[in-house]
């Protein structure tokens, strides 16, 4: 089809989720108390029911909100049967609300917005991780179009190579995009991948709006890409590769994220191999106890979601990896059982890491974390499928942070 | 030397060598002391060089580790606009780039005029210190730029990012300066930046990167574009670092960006300069390149006069051994291993006098670091030395050096030892006067030298990479006049005591010391010869340095004759880059009180790779109030009026002989945008820099370069206006401002320029020190050999202090031979340092002016120490007995 400018409204019954990785220090400036007024105190938007998306626009920054984030995570195949996994992420953090008057800035040196990344990489076959973050301010070296997707951090792009709007509720002809990523990570790897979406894009939440916590400012505009295909090269740190695999993209915006007495979250991406996706998110108390927002959501081979609570599904820690890091230990062996709403039964899946350390240890003030290239077995341990897995709160709480 | 048997060699050592040193330990230790002086002398002044140089280092290496690459400007600033570009340009090459901006600043100072320079002046460097997270090191030390640490200690602004970048006010510090100022987070910095004064905010203290040392005491850091506000140059970066990410193709990554940047640059207009810390470094370099080279010639003064010395004390040591070496001989010990224990004893005194003046250097180099530093911060660019750390290299360098030299002065003695032959035993020991100094006894040799010397000085000088010029072949005619003099030095010792002899002298002292200097010993001519180079040279230097000063007087009476001449009180040294901006500078020049005003723009340029300075000037101004000298006057008034100037320009003297561009000949002038050409309409004296100076019209420089920041204004006042009134009212509307009268400048400026010479008048002293002690050592040598003549004396009924007498006139008399001719041999060499070296190296010409009181006060100085050393030895060597071996 073609992707003419069209509104798009959501009200059907979605899952939230919040995905981060680790810009405690940043965010901690940001924990902004909320009235609901439709801005906060410091004068950011709040997600409102109802908003109209427009593409490729809504791909793009939206500087009203205070926290922005574009994340992928994916697998590639490389020839000789090589394996990787990896990640890249894009944040970006407004220290101020559009029109704010700011004493010392420049279009080169602004002092608005705050850029972070992440990029890892991890070969499933040699157990090799490696990682590299980025911090730069808005300006001449770190941004992100308000028109569409196009977010800079240094040499690390992610951009929409097409210029064509796009209706992605409606229009089937959505795969004909395609998505741009070039990064590198320290002098070990880079990559230069195209990412074609395989399936429509996905707006969790209710009416568009993703809420977080009992607080109902605590909420996201939320847009995820469950699969996309992924074609390019790679250079693990000896030479060029071509590979292929596929990915998952989150886009998300809001102004705040954490609600009180919540010390961190585990969240799971799978992509089975029967064309359906499965998104899990437990988000952890101060008690250990799991949040009422935890959720499962479920993907069907058409696109179509439906979500599960807490009541329905159960997370079962199988093993821990201890970090040398951070000495953090992570329940990185889970075993999930869940009602899929589609069939009413029950699904039990086992998530096991490729690679034990795929922690992100964190340099000064950003909080370490686990993000993981993962299979998907059954309870026959045969694979069915990929996963990423997060793992976030375990070498210190973000409770207060975030 | 094959043969020579390690035993022997060991024995001989021991029985030999190592038992007269201790047998005779104080004079030991002075021939040490003597080689060690000159060591010291050299490697401090080669520390205070090294120190100086290091201290214009990228300050930003200690924030980001060595960086791989930098580009500038060609000329200017560059823009930030074109980061995006170099962005782009650079692809997904993993390289961090990190824009710098770095001015300097001061604290306020009080509303009277102080000493120019006296204030400690600051570093003040801008970057983006978000992007600095992303620099190896950088995130990994707490608590960081931003209080980000994951402990909960820290110093830093609690409001992180939001305050920092923000607020437009906030510093780091180095801890040191928070301890002594007591600077806390959010604490009032006060510093004067341009012409205006900023209450700056600690943000905090500037972390560390591990490996790299602690940033030094004046640097302080701000947010890049803070840092373009507070400076009036929005978009403006001094340079742009490329700092790549750590791995085995690092180097190739960077030949890779290398190409990228350089293909991107049209050839025609380049629009960037790739280098490298280490060729900026070089650039610096090469920019005092002279200065320095000069000052080590002069620091191996101390060393070329001890060198004679030590000749002296190895030669005067064959003659008392020679009785032993007769006998060694005799036992069939060889000549080889004779000549090869004797070199290793010289090798060992040169090693031992080099450790001694290792340590002694190290020690004086923390004086003189303040000394060359102040001179480069005044001529050259702003050097933050505050001490001088201790070189490995420059320490291998100074010990080689007085290894090589311990071995040049024992070679001839060790021929000398060498050539003994046994049937010397029959001959009793030292009643054969051994002749010594076989060269010194050739005055045709001395006049070979003058001739060649007097050839050398019609060679031009060496020209360097980057524009330096290296007058070898004046130098080389300066050591062959010392050492030619040297030599006639001593056949006039010889004449002088003949023909006194000649006279009918009651005074038996003054009849014995004639009688000693009729037929003068090598020892003798050694001493005098010494004594020639020493006051030769420092005489030498003294007249240098009075030509400077009153070609200095007359063009600093003649060159400041407007009223007032203000600049940014943050203008401590020549090379601040604290400006005027416009509106301060248009406000000031239309006061009703000014009548004509000049503003002075001024920006650093390189003509043909070599650095230089381009000066926007109103020229009629420069006519009417800096009255130049011309060296190649303008033939028509063309270039005074702006309305007829059409690309004319004038030059400096410096910049003339630099460029070897004289009046009528075309300079192509770099400007942001390409190259623009003038014409040389005249040249005058200037000793401003030695980089030389290209006067433009200051409308035509504020045209090419869009740049309205003023370097200083002068300001000529409608009569009936007071300097000194105007001077308070405009400090007190303009408290960053630095107003001096007339007056007051030409009083700093000599302040300065005799300041800037401080080290120079050391390194003189350390030589004319030396000289002095060799003569008493020379003088105790001499008393030693003759102590059974003595005693003869005595037994003939001459007193103590009738030898003691006749000591101090052999003293006095050789002290009149070295005093006459070294300051024959200073006048020429004066002559040949204003004419030739000052010329070819910084392009000034001087008038010659001869301090005769300096030249006196000199001679008198070293002939009443000749005379004490002589007395002092004298009444030593009257008590020595007859019969002792040593």
């Amino acid at each position: 089809m073609t992707m003419n400018s069209k509104r798009i409204s959501f009200n059907s019954t979605k899952v939230f989720v919040i995905r981060f990785g680790a810009m405690v220090m940043l965010m901690g400036c940001l924990s902004r108390a909320a009235g609901f007024s439709g801005q906060t105190k410091d004068g950011f938007a709040i997600p409102q029911p109802g908003r109209h998306f427009v593409f490729p626009r809504d791909h793009g920054s939206h500087p009203d909100f205070a926290i922005e984030w574009w994340y992928i995570t994916g697998h590639l195949s490389a020839p000789n049967e090589r394996q990787f996994g990896f990640q890249a992420t894009f944040f970006r953090l407004a220290l101020a609300p559009p029109g704010a008057v700011v004493r010392s800035s420049s279009a080169a040196f602004g002092s608005q917005q705050i850029y972070m990344a992440h990029m890892a990489l991890v070969d499933k076959n040699s157990g090799r991780f490696v990682y590299q973050e980025r911090l730069n301010r808005d300006g001449w070296d770190a941004y992100s179009s308000t028109n569409t997707l196009d977010v800079r951090n240094g040499n690390w792009s992610l951009r929409l190579l097409s210029g064509k709007t796009n209706d992605f509720a409606n229009d089937s002809d959505n795969v004909s995009e395609k998505i741009e990523l070039q990064a590198s990570i320290g002098a070990d790897a880079s990559f230069d991948l195209d990412l074609k979406p395989q399936k429509p894009l996905v707006v969790f939440g209710v009416d568009g709006v993703s809420r977080k916590a009992s607080d109902p400012a605590a909420a996201s505009h939320y847009l995820t890409y469950p699969l996309l295909a992924v074609k390019g090269w790679l250079n693990p740190g000896e030479t060029n590769l071509a590979v292929a695999g596929q990915a998952w993209m989150d886009h998300e915006f809001s102004s705040s994220q954490l609600g009180a007495g919540q010390v961190g979250w585990d969240w799971l991406s799978l992509q089975l191999e029967d064309g359906r996706e499965l998104m899990a998110y437990r988000m952890r108390r101060n008690d250990g106890s799991t949040d009422p927002f935890s959720t499962v959501a479920w993907i069907d081979q058409a696109g179509k979601v439906l979500q599960v609570g807490p009541r329905d599904f159960k997370w079962t820690i199988l093993d821990h990896w201890h970090s040398t890091h951070t000495q953090a230990d992570y329940p990185s062996l889970v075993k999930l059982e869940a009602l899929n709403p589609f069939t009413g039964r029950v699904e039990t899946f086992i998530v096991q890491p490729f690679v034990a350390d795929q922690e992100l240890a964190g340099r000064s003030g950003q909080a370490a974390y686990w993000e993981g290239a993962s299979r998907v077995l059954d309870v026959n341990k045969k694979q069915i499928g990929l996963a990423y897995m997060e793992l976030t709160g375990y070498a210190k709480s973000l409770n207060g942070r975030l | 030397m094959a043969g020579i048997n390690p035993s022997v060699l060991r024995l001989l050592w021991t029985r030999f060598a190592w038992r007269h040193w201790k047998m005779s330990p104080v004079s030991s230790f002075l021939l040490l002391l003597i080689l060690a002086t000159g060591v010291a002398a050299f490697f401090s002044i080669r520390l205070a060089n090294l120190a100086a140089l290091e201290g214009f280092k990228n300050f930003t290496s200690l924030i980001t580790s060595q960086s791989d690459g930098i580009i500038t400007a060609p000329v200017g600033k560059l823009s930030d606009a074109i980061l995006p570009e170099l962005r782009q340009l650079l692809g997904n090459l993993p390289v961090n780039l990190v824009p710098v901006l770095e001015t300097s600043a001061v604290e306020p100072g009080a509303s009277e005029p102080q000493a120019i320079g006296s204030r400690p002046t600051f570093q003040l460097v801008g970057l983006d210190l978000p992007a600095l997270m992303n620099l190896d090191g950088q995130a990994d030390h707490e608590p960081g730029w931003f209080g980000s640490g994951t402990s909960s200690r820290t110093n830093q602004s609690p409001n992180g990012f939001s305050t920092i970048l923000r607020d437009g006010i906030s510093v780091f510090v180095n801890p040191f300066l928070a301890g002594q100022k007591g600077l806390k987070v959010g604490s009032p910095l006060t510093l004067v930046i341009n012409e205006h004064e900023v209450t700056l905010r600690v943000a905090g203290n500037i972390p560390t990167v591990p490996g790299q040392a602690a940033a030094p005491p004046d640097l302080l850091i701000m947010d890049l574009p803070a840092l373009q506000r507070l400076t009036d140059q929005p978009g403006q970066l001094d340079r742009v670092e490329f700092v790549l990410e750590e791995g085995p193709h690092r180097e190739e990554q960077w030949q890779q960006a290398r190409q990228k940047l350089e293909s991107a640059n049209p050839a025609g207009h380049p629009r960037w300069v790739v280098g490298s810390p280490s060729t900026r470094r070089a650039a610096a370099a090469t920019m005092t390149g002279a200065f320095r080279l000069n000052l080590t010639i002069l620091s191996l003064l101390a060393l070329l006069v001890g060198l004679y010395l030590v000749f002296q004390g190895l030669d005067g040591a064959v003659v008392r051994r020679r009785g032993e070496i007769a006998v060694l001989r005799s036992l069939g010990v060889t000549s080889g291993q004779i000549q090869v224990a004797w070199l290793v004893e010289a090798a060992c005194m040169g090693l031992a006098g080099g450790a001694i003046g290792l340590v002694l250097g190290w020690v004086g180099a923390q004086f003189a670091v303040k000394m060359v530093t102040r001179t480069v911060n005044a001529l050259y660019f702003s050097s933050s030395a505050h001490s001088a750390p201790f070189d490995f290299g420059e320490a291998g360098m100074a010990l080689a050096l007085s290894l090589v030299a311990g071995l040049f002065a024992g070679w001839r003695p060790a021929r000398a030892a060498a050539n003994t032959p046994p049937a010397q035993i029959a001959v009793r020991a030292g009643a054969v006067p051994y002749p010594g100094g076989m060269l010194l006894r050739q005055p045709q040799l001395g006049f070979l030298l003058a001739i060649l010397g007097t050839v050398l000085i019609c060679f031009p000088p060496v020209r360097l990479a980057g524009g330096g010029r290296l007058p070898v072949a004046a130098y080389g005619a300066a050591l062959c006049w010392i050492f030619g003099a040297g030599i006639f030095s001593g056949s006039f010792l010889s004449w002088l005591g003949g023909s006194l002899s000649r006279f009918q002298i009651n005074s038996v002292p003054l009849r014995l010391a004639c009688s000693h200097l009729r037929e003068p010993s090598g020892r003798h001519r050694l001493l005098v010869a010494s004594l020639v180079c020493a006051i030769g040279m420092t005489a030498g230097m003294a007249i240098l340095v009075g030509s400077f000063d009153a070609t200095m007087r007359g063009w600093i009476a003649r060159t400041f004759q407007a009223d007032l001449y203000i600049s940014s009180d943050g203008a401590q040294t020549a090379s601040s880059s604290s400006r005027i901006s416009q509106p301060t500078w248009r406000q000031v020049v239309t006061l009703p009180c000014v009548e004509r005003a000049n503003i002075i723009q001024v920006m650093d340029i390189k003509l043909g790779g070599a650095s230089t300075l381009l000066v926007g000037n109103r020229l009629s101004f420069f006519r009417d109030y800096a009255h130049p000298a011309w060296v190649q006057p303008p033939l028509s008034d063309e270039v005074f009026d702006p309305a007829r100037n059409s690309r004319l320009a004038l030059a400096s003297e410096a910049f003339s002989e630099r460029f070897q561009l004289h009046r009528g000949d075309e300079v192509r002038v770099p400007t942001p945008g390409g190259f623009q050409r003038v014409t040389l309409a005249g040249i005058f004296s200037d000793y401003g820099n030695e980089r030389g100076s290209l006067l433009i019209e200051q409308g035509q420089f504020a045209q090419w370069y869009g740049n309205e920041l003023a370097a200083s204004l002068i300001l000529a006042l409608k009569p009936g206006w007071d300097a000194e009134a105007v001077r308070a009212e405009l400090r007190a509307g303009h408290p960053g401002l630095g107003v001096f009268t007339s007056r007051y400048l030409r009083g700093e400026s000599l302040r300065i320029f005799h300041q800037t010479f401080a080290v120079t008048y050391a390194l003189e002293l350390i030589g004319v020190v030396v000289a002095i002690a060799g003569l008493a050592f020379t003088m105790a040598s001499l008393l030693w050999e003759r102590r059974n003549d003595m005693n003869t004396l005595r037994a003939l009924g001459l007193r103590r202090g009738e030898l003691a007498r006749a000591a101090a006139w052999e003293g006095a008399l050789t002290a009149v031979a070295g005093v006459f001719w070294g300051l024959a041999v200073s006048l020429a060499l004066g002559w040949l340092l204003i004419y030739r070296i000052n010329k070819q190296t910084f392009g000034w010409t001087l008038q010659t002016a001869r301090p005769w009181g300096q030249l006196c006060a000199l001679a008198l100085l070293v002939l009443f120490s000749a005379v004490v050393a002589g007395w002092c030895t004298g009444r030593w060597g009257a008590r020595l007995p007859a019969e002792r071996e040593e």
